[in-house]
């Protein structure tokens, strides 16, 4: 089940991240897509009638992968260190050129190129 | 065929490539793949840590986390970097109303004490040194935006806290690499393991998670205030 709503919350992530052209709300969607995985990769993690792993000595008992949520962390630690740089370069851009639509972005970069190369009369 | 076509051809191709990976891990190997039953089948002294994710990531794959704290590292570098270069906005300072003053008071307090809980017992019980140090960054942010940033900074000098956060990457590489002193490999655990289960056990888990929290909590309070410097106000 937690797999499904994973897969749901990616393909919406996803299709945010690539449809929509403001930046501020493709970070967001990039986010959504990050959110996505983790719960994807604790729920492969899940076995029926498993406990989180926190074992005490001699205990037995089905418990859930561990591994998994080991390697998980790395994700949330990589996307944290992603999300802050990006929002970085979005304010960046957004004090350049005045807005978060990244077409009038790429438009204005254009124009800008455009302008270096046309020699002066 | 225009560019919002390409995009959408773009998006439908990663969900549904998306969509077979999952479908492949739910029929090959699943519902438990032989490497990872590995770790559930060791014995619990081998790590000593009760909480076998902690011993994982703190014990077996210690480099995977040391790497981790060093592009988190990195992220705050950057983020301080290219943030003092751009010029900012300042923003008037808007004074936030009582309830949101008095919720602060009860709640930073509380954020600090689970950080502190979940860095000592992160080996024993869910937690860890990742959670701790966002949890403890959290709270401080709580009272930065009940009492001001300026009031804040004045107490924790971001400039300061971000050279506290090398000191302390520092001086968890220095422990990592401390077992090369007496000809061991780095990364050996020389401290007892402990009866698992116990506070004192888990060998160096305890510190790392401690050292660790430390980092992400300084790491992540400089991030918090060069992003509120920049634009003036929380």
């Amino acid at each position: 089940m937690a797999a499904i709503v994973a897969f749901m919350l990616f393909g919406l992530g996803i299709l945010v991240l690539v449809l929509r052209r403001d930046l501020v709300i493709k970070l967001l969607a990039l986010g959504l897509v990050n959110a996505a995985s983790i719960l994807f990769f604790v729920s492969i993690g899940d076995r029926p009638g498993a406990r989180a792993p926190i074992q005490l000595p001699g205990e037995i008992a089905v418990l859930a992968d561990p591994l998994p949520q080991a390697l998980v962390l790395s994700a949330i630690v990589v996307n944290f260190a992603i999300l802050a740089l990006a929002l970085v370069f979005v304010m960046i851009l957004v004090e350049r050129y005045h807005t978060t639509d990244s077409t009038r972005i790429e438009q204005e970069i254009a124009r800008e190129i455009d302008e270096e190369e046309t020699p002066c009369p | 065929m225009n560019k919002r076509r390409i995009r959408t051809i773009l998006a439908v191709g990663i969900i549904a490539t998306f969509a077979t990976l999952v479908a492949l891990t739910f029929v090959s190997n699943y519902p438990v793949p032989a490497d990872s039953q590995q770790y559930l089948a060791r014995p619990l002294g081998e790590t000593g840590a009760s909480n076998r994710v902690a011993g994982i990531y703190l014990n077996y794959r210690l480099l995977d986390t040391l790497l981790e704290v060093l592009v988190f590292s990195v992220a705050v570098l950057g983020v301080r970097h290219y943030l003092q270069q751009s010029e900012g906005m300042s923003l008037p300072a808007l004074s936030e109303s009582e309830v949101v003053q008095t919720a602060v008071g009860f709640l930073s307090p509380l954020a600090l004490l689970l950080c502190t809980f979940f860095a000592i017992f992160g080996h024993i019980s869910p937690g860890g040194g990742f959670a701790a140090g966002v949890i403890a960054a959290s709270g401080l942010l709580y009272m930065a935006i009940a009492h001001g940033m300026k009031a804040m900074e004045a107490r924790l000098n971001p400039d300061r806290l971000a050279l506290a956060e090398k000191a302390t990457l520092l001086i968890l590489l220095a422990f990592v690499l401390s077992p090369v002193a007496i000809g061991r490999v780095p990364l050996t655990d020389l401290l007892p393991k402990g009866t698992p289960g116990q506070l004192l056990s888990g060998g160096s888990i305890l510190i790392y998670n401690i050292l660790i929290a430390m980092k992400v909590f300084v790491g992540a309070w400089a991030v918090i205030a060069v992003f509120a410097q920049h634009r003036g106000e929380l």
